[in-house]
């Protein structure tokens, strides 16, 4: 372990993620076009790989690491499938807009 | 040797087979499937006759032959429910009985349906078979149970052969009535044998652990029964089962106030009527009373009831009888109020009197039937007696055996009905000299029996005597043999079936061993322990108490007063009918003409009770429609609203829903701080 990272407390790593999480959530909830989604997402999905990752320092304990890579990679795959989304989206409705198609309700 | 006991089931089965093919092949057999009826019939009649051989030389049986649920001992006791067969003295005389009239009903029927251009006949023959069946099931039934089960097919058999002219309107509604009272009457039976199974945990008949055995033990606090409801003792639990057993009983053997189906079920052809009559339908309330006279023994309150209940029917039924126009219709109330006569033997400890009524009445009154077959053929179908007279000499043969199943029927000696009558309000007597509801009983049996002279005189004369009165009666339609056949074979019967029984001459005389059915009821030649006459005499609460002279003297005065009003009855019967031009004398009686007639209103009186049964079950409805149904419509109208106005969140925008998500998330997140003190 750096001298570096263990003399950093991990409640700014906590903030870091918290910070990065928001960011990602404020995105979902305000952004219309679906790929600032994906992207959102995608800072959502960082946010808990920083906290695995920092936590696996702190503990000195490896797991956290692992988990993390798999998070990236099941990140690339969720983007595989969200563009797949998206592009049918597209082909349907013309936009990427997600408030324009409502047929799913009551 | 032949174990015949293994091929009693046959005795059933065989009838059913019958049933079987007139069902499935009747159309393309001759005589519309009469013979396989007649042949089955016959078989089982041999049978029985074989059966009743050999229960004559000491043998009986008491078999389960098919366990068909067992509760495994689960529950306070190990219930099983079972078919099989007993045969005991009683039971063997019962299946001779119901064989032979089976028998010559289905001879009969080739004259009086087949004869008579009838169409349907397949149908016909398959319902005499099942009905045969189901009674030859009920009589060898060794549990409450199966005869329930049997007793309910018989209800169902009459339902179909009553209304077998069913494009006709009054047949299907006097069917759906015959069914529907005697339903009524079964509810309880069902009700009783469900309230035996529990008390007892078994329904067997016979053997020592048959429940009326089971009782006989527990009122001598010689052991428990399995349940009785809470806080109500013994006997009178006992009583209230023996009482709703007995509703079936009333409704099948027509006792009041359950009679008003029988004069209807006359609809139904002739030889049906025989048939319901004498050997099956209504006979089987009196001989399931006989099957476990053990379990009545005990309870003198039940005893009483049937008694008094017997008494007044016989009376009742025959006041009726008095002013009908129609031969059947006479003789159907003649057959109630014979059944009354049996029911007050039975309630009066009479159970040897009773059964020979069962025995004697079953010939004299299928002869009965019969005989008014034959005149309704001869007038083609015209049953009114007053289109009638002058048959006597037209038509010998039924003249003569109805006129000995007439002589049976008013008690006039030596014909059967005078014998077993007799013995009946002999037994009566004795036993009602210390008993005052018994001596009612006694005394309107005793009013009856001139009354029934009356009436079955008042029927001969107008039928068969005088004038002519008709065309039809000038140049009636002639019968052939298989008419003549079973008419000459029960006037025979009729005529001698109460030397089988002579007790009146055996106490007079003091005559040893020609009471022949008190010595085969009671075991004498073997049968099954604790299922005797002696038996029941032991346990059931009667005494005996006799007139001036004694025994001898009681038998003397009881006979002579009997035979005495019967011949009275004759006699005015003869004054008044036995003329060239006989006229209605019903008019003198007034106002009592109109209430006899109408059969003292009490069809209407049952009308009016349904139609109140309708108010309250309009009242029910109401309840039913508004409270009940209010409710549940009402969880539903909300249910409903609610989830039209709740459905308006999913609005199909995905942005909406994380926001949704997210929310919740806070908001649980922040309960759980709150109640979890995360913030202090």
């Amino acid at each position: 372990m750096t001298a570096v990272a263990s003399s950093i407390p991990p409640e700014w790593y906590l903030l870091l993620a918290t910070a990065v999480f928001c960011i990602g959530l404020f995105g979902v909830l305000t952004r219309r076009d679906a790929l600032y989604f994906l992207m959102s997402v995608e800072l959502m999905m960082n946010a808990a790989n920083i906290n695995f990752v920092a936590f696996a320092l702190y503990y000195g304990d490896l797991t956290g690491q692992v988990f993390a890579l798999f998070v990236i990679a099941l990140a690339a795959a969720e983007v595989a499938i969200g563009i797949g989304i998206i592009l049918v989206l597209y082909r349907n409705f013309g936009v990427t807009d997600v408030t324009v198609p409502t047929e799913m309700r009551w | 040797m032949i174990d015949v006991f293994s091929y009693v089931p046959a005795i059933v089965l065989l009838p059913f087979f019958s049933f079987l093919i007139a069902l499935g092949v009747g159309k393309h057999l001759p005589k519309g499937g009469a013979f396989g009826g007649i042949a089955a019939t016959a078989g089982s009649f041999l049978l029985s006759l074989w059966v009743l051989a050999t229960v004559a030389g000491g043998e009986a049986a008491n078999r389960t032959l098919y366990t068909w649920a067992d509760a495994g001992g689960i529950g306070p006791t190990d219930i099983e429910l079972s078919f099989g067969i007993l045969v005991d003295p009683l039971s063997a005389l019962m299946l001779v009985i119901v064989t032979l009239v089976a028998l010559l009903v289905h001879v009969f029927s080739l004259g009086y349906m087949n004869d008579e251009g009838e169409t349907g006949l397949p149908r016909y023959y398959a319902g005499l078979g099942l009905f045969t069946a189901s009674m030859l099931g009920f009589v060898v039934a060794d549990n409450l149970l199966m005869a329930f089960m049997f007793f309910e097919l018989v209800g169902l058999c009459s339902y179909l052969l009553i209304g077998f002219h069913f494009r006709e309107p009054g047949p299907p509604s006097a069917a759906k009535k015959a069914f529907l009272v005697t339903r009524f009457g079964d509810y309880f039976f069902l009700v009783g044998v469900v309230a035996v199974l529990a008390t007892f945990g078994t329904a067997q008949f016979a053997g020592a652990e048959s429940f009326p055995a089971l009782a006989e033990a527990a009122l001598a606090g010689e052991g428990s029964v399995a349940w009785t409801p809470g806080g109500v003792e013994l006997q009178t639990w006992l009583t209230v089962v023996g009482l709703l057993v007995l509703g079936g009983v009333v409704g099948k053997s027509a006792q009041f106030p359950l009679h008003t189906w029988l004069p209807d079920a006359m609809e139904g052809p002739t030889p049906v009527s025989a048939l319901i009559h004498a050997a099956t339908m209504v006979a089987a309330g009196v001989y399931l009373v006989a099957r476990m006279y053990g379990f009545y023994a005990l309870t003198p309150t039940t005893l009483a009831v049937i008694a008094f209940i017997g008494g007044f029917t016989a009376l009742f039924a025959a006041t009726m009888g008095l002013v009908k126009d129609e031969l059947k219709q006479v003789l159907a109330y003649s057959t109630i109020s014979q059944y009354g006569y049996m029911m007050l033997a039975l309630g009066a400890g009479g159970y040897v009197a009773a059964v020979f009524h069962l025995t004697t009445h079953a010939f004299f009154k299928a002869l009965l039937f019969l005989g008014a077959g034959a005149v309704i053929i001869a007038m083609h179908h015209n049953e009114d007696m007053w289109d009638m007279g002058g048959l006597k000499s037209k038509m010998p043969v039924t003249y003569y055996t109805f006129l000995a199943g007439s002589l049976a029927l008013a008690g006039i000696f030596p014909f059967a009905g005078f014998w077993s009558k007799d013995e009946i309000l002999y037994e009566a007597l004795v036993h009602g000299l210390n008993d005052p509801l018994l001596l009612g009983g006694y005394l309107m049996g005793l009013l009856a029996v001139p009354v029934t002279a009356f009436y079955t005189f008042r029927m001969v004369f107008l039928t068969f005597h005088g004038e002519p009165r008709t065309d039809t009666a000038r140049d009636p339609e002639p019968v052939r043999w298989n008419v003549k056949g079973p008419l000459t074979v029960l006037g025979v019967l009729a005529a001698v079936t109460g030397f089988i029984n002579m007790v009146p001459v055996q106490k007079v005389l003091g005559l040893e061993g020609i009471d022949l059915l008190h010595l085969w009821l009671d075991n004498h030649w073997g049968g099954i322990e604790g299922l005797s006459s002696h038996h029941y005499a032991d346990i059931g609460p009667y005494s005996s108490g006799y007139l001036v002279g004694g025994e001898v003297g009681t038998v003397l005065v009881g006979a002579a007063v009997s035979l005495g009003l019967a011949l009275a009855g004759l006699l005015v019967a003869w004054r008044l009918y036995n003329v060239p031009s006989p006229t209605e004398h019903t008019a003198k009686l007034g106002g009592i003409k109109d209430v006899l007639y109408n059969n003292y209103y009490l069809d209407e009186l049952q009308v009016w009770l349904a139609y109140r049964t309708e108010d309250v079950a309009g009242g029910a409805n109401t309840f039913d429609q508004g409270i009940i149904d209010g409710v549940v419509n009402g969880v539903s109208s909300v249910s409903l609203f609610g989830g039209s106005r709740i459905r308006r969140l999913q609005s199909g925008v995905v942005s909406q829903y994380a926001t949704l998500l997210t929310l919740g998330l806070v908001a649980l997140l922040l309960a759980l701080g709150v109640t979890g003190g995360w913030f202090l």
